[in-house]
């Protein structure tokens, strides 16, 4: 058994051939960093157990593929800041199939919005100049698709 | 961590994983397009991550160029007239130009300017060129294919509609290209036998050949037959092809996966037996409306059509022996064709259900004979069906819908035009199927708003409905859709003429709606139409042909709100006037196919100035042949210049 760390001190006990789904994880064992416990500072507690919650299934249910599909269409209905922090720890612990599934999730998102829409829905600034908004408006509409 | 920080959560994310979040948008342009000009961020990711471009207007080519590092694929077919000289300018000023050495696709299709000097350019100045499609381009000969046949890296060619090219072509193309996979020589009138022998001789890695509509003989297919690695061949309506040819096809091409042989008159059904011995990697087969009956025997699908998916036999007589037969080795079949099939029963469509449980797909169109049984039964053993085509079914009732609402879970698409037993109790029944995309009850006169408020509270995933000439359908339909069916992208209520103003109201308020087709609706006026202009954002496509009593209000409306009314618009037999198609011609930039027959109330002048307003990017226009002879010379001369096409009805 792996013992894991979060950035807020809270510890998760998980099998080493479930843990090593992570290839951060899996070449701090391989390189001997692993005695004690592993320290994971980027990650929190909340998150870090539902990256765990992930890998444990996708290990345990390895074949079923039907039933890892429609386990990872609800592991991904969170709401944004959940699923920012999720792709956030997929990319440092390096778990490839999360971190495709999350980024796909958030393209989803954007899929058929307008640019207003996809401001709104995820929060960001126009920083563009009236100008610049100008000629991209124009861009669109006269040069290309 | 604060959630309301201005610039959002994203930031947090860095570039690699915006690049990654990227490359997951889909192929569609304009989720990309959003994506680009919503921050400078996401403007930088796009720039420096987007591979394929599709160009409006080659001027701006240049300066775009410069800011898309990553580019290698440009389309060029929504250019109003790129010619030679256009190519010439882009990539011959000095060197060539960095991005040229990095473009591997070059889409051309319809560039009807274009000719030897262009292609010559664009071929030598992009040595990696692999994909190359000139399909329609209608004037392109043996000279523009000797051209293409420098490009030593094609791996995809389409020649599609090029009719000038014969057998010289080819055989260039066939020598210089020997890295050629896929070929695509559909509608190439002049090729022959000789052709298709060359070509088979020096492209030994030839995988996917389309030589459709040519008039090609038995020999070209001993030649085809000789093609190793050939994966799929597409020979609709080769006429002069018999039993003879496809038996050499049969004995060659052994990884053959997918053959199209519709259409192709003088081939009997034991022409397919042929084919499928020593075939059994054969996953589609397309043989619609080929032979007069089919006659499968025993020991020719035993073996052989096990592996097969794809079964689309359209139009043929089908023996009940057939039925078993497939039954009983095709246990993979997904799709099955039989639109237009005589001999389809009950007990057939039993029996073949029975064996074939994996069916996602049934096209019965016209297979007047079968009732509720065959349905029930289609809908207890084929728990995957996601697609059933049953137009011109009559003898159908509510029992099918009960069926297929109680076991269909999977449904996506259902056709039921004209099925005259479709009620509003069945499609309280057929409601149940809430996965639902796209449904067609055109000609259903049965049917009335109650039944379209039962699929509209249940199916909220709906895209496409089609309602033509439903004429029990009115205003309270369309309440009921604008709150249910959010996701409405295409809609159909043509001759519908209950529908008033109040419905139209209601459409407004359908925001994704973008295919609108309202033939022949008396009872609207510009208000109506202005609620839809303001409403409908997203409005791509418009067809009010016979809405006689639209005027030009609702017209400046549609001038000042659609602005992306972009695919066609059908204003045919409408009560426009001048002002009103000069301000629509004029104010809806992305305008690209118009129909504007019959307009009574538009003078020559009007259409002369409407015109000219658009010439620049429209380009299909139809129009009243008579208007042929008012219209100035100078303004059909510019119509053409522009790559603008005019049909004159």
């Amino acid at each position: 058994m792996i013992v894991l760390n979060s950035s807020d001190g809270a510890t998760f006990e998980v099998e080493e051939s479930v843990a090593v789904q992570s290839q951060t994880i899996k070449h701090m064992i391989e390189d001997n960093c692993a005695d004690t416990s592993i320290p994971l500072p980027n990650v929190n507690g909340v998150t870090l157990a539902r990256v765990l919650e992930y890998i444990k299934k996708h290990a345990e249910a390895k074949d079923d593929e039907e039933g890892l599909k429609s386990f990872d269409a609800e592991f991904v209905k969170v709401d944004q800041a959940s699923l920012f922090e999720i792709i956030l720890a997929a990319n440092y612990l390096d778990i490839k199939g999360l971190l495709d599934l999350t980024c796909q999730t958030v393209a989803d998102q954007i899929k058929d919005l307008t640019v207003e829409e996809v401001r709104a829905i995820f929060n960001i600034m126009n920083d563009f100049t009236p100008e610049e908004e100008a000629k991209l408006r124009n861009d669109h509409a006269w040069a290309f698709e | 961590m604060d959630i309301s920080t201005a610039g959002g959560l994203l930031f947090l994310l860095n570039e690699d994983l915006l690049t990654r979040i990227y490359s997951f948008l889909s192929g569609d342009s304009s989720d990309k397009k959003s994506f680009r000009a919503t921050c400078k961020t996401f403007y930088r990711v796009d720039s420096l991550q987007r591979t394929h471009l599709r160009i409006l207007r080659p001027e701006f080519l240049p300066q775009l160029l410069s800011k898309f590092p990553c580019l290698n694929s440009l389309d060029f077919s929504g250019c109003p007239r790129i010619d030679d000289g256009a190519l010439a300018v882009l990539l011959r000023n000095g060197s060539v130009p960095f991005w040229a050495t990095k473009l591997r696709r070059a889409v051309l299709s319809r560039s009807c300017g274009l000719g030897y000097y262009g292609l010559d350019i664009l071929v030598k100045s992009c040595p990696v060129l692999e994909i190359i499609d000139v399909s329609y381009c209608c004037t392109f000969g043996d000279l523009e294919a000797s051209a293409i046949s420098c490009a030593a890296n094609l791996r995809d060619l389409r020649l599609d509609k090029c009719l000038g090219v014969t057998d010289v072509g080819l055989a260039k193309i066939a020598v210089g290209c020997g890295r050629l996979e896929k070929l695509s020589l559909k509608w190439c009138l002049e090729i022959t036998d000789i052709g298709i022998d060359l070509l088979s001789k020096k492209c030994s890695n030839l995988k996917q050949l389309d030589v459709s509509y040519l008039k090609v003989t038995n020999e070209a297919l001993r030649s085809i037959s000789r093609i190793s690695k050939l994966e799929v061949l597409a020979m609709m309506r080769c006429g002069m092809v018999d039993d003879v040819g496809l038996r050499y096809l049969g004995k060659g091409c052994p990884l053959l996966q997918v053959l199209d042989i519709s259409r192709c008159d003088k081939l009997s059904s034991t022409s397919i037996v042929s084919v499928i011995k020593g075939h059994n990697g054969l996953i589609e087969l397309h043989a619609s409306y080929c032979f007069f009956e089919l006659h499968l025997t025993p020991y020719c699908l035993s073996l052989e059509l096990k592996n097969i998916k794809t079964l689309t036999l359209d139009g043929a007589r089908i023996a009940h022996s057939s039925f078993q037969l497939i039954s009983t080795s095709c246990k993979f079949l997904v799709e099955i064709g039989l639109g237009k099939c005589k001999g389809v029963t009950d007990n057939g469509i039993l029996q073949l259900v029975s064996g074939c449980i994996n069916l996602k797909m049934l096209n019965l169109t016209c297979c007047g004979d079968i009732t509720d049984m065959a349905i029930t039964g289609i809908a207890e053993s084929c728990q995957n069906l996601v697609c059933l085509k049953l137009e011109c079914c009559n003898l159908l009732t509510e029992k099918s819908l009960y069926s297929l609402g109680s076991f269909s879970y999977l449904l996506e698409e259902l056709d039921l035009t004209d099925c005259s037993g479709v009620t509003d109790l069945g499609l309280g029944y057929l409601s149940r199927c809430s996965k639902l995309v796209c449904l067609k009850l055109g000609l259903c006169t049965n049917i009335s708003d109650k039944g379209i408020s039962y699929i509209a509270s249940c199916c909220t995933k709906t895209c496409e409905l089609d309602l033509y000439r439903c004429s029990g359908v009115g205003d309270d339909a369309l309440a009921s859709l604008s709150v249910g069916c959010k996701k409405l992208k295409k809609l159909n209520l043509s001759y519908c003429n209950k529908i008033t103003d109040r419905g139209m109201k209601f459409l407004g308020h359908i925001e994704v709606l973008s295919d609108l087709e309202i033939r022949g609706l008396l009872n609207i006026t510009s208000e109506g139409l202005t609620a839809v202009a303001a409403g409908c954002k997203r409005l791509a496509e418009l067809d009010i042909k016979h809405c006689e009593n639209i005027d030009d209000s609702g017209f400046w409306a549609l001038a000042h709100y659609s602005r992306n009314l972009r695919q066609q618009i059908n204003l045919s037999n409408c009560a426009i006037r001048d002002v009103g198609l000069c301000m629509v011609m004029g104010n809806l930039t992305r305008l690209q196919d118009a129909k504007l027959v019959n307009l009574i109330n538009v003078t020559v002048n009007g259409f002369e100035l409407a015109l000219r307003a658009c010439c620049v990017r429209l380009k299909k226009v139809k129009l009243l042949t008579s208007l042929r002879f008012h219209l100035s010379q100078e303004i059909v001369e510019m119509l053409a210049a522009r790559g603008c096409r005019v049909r004159w009805d």
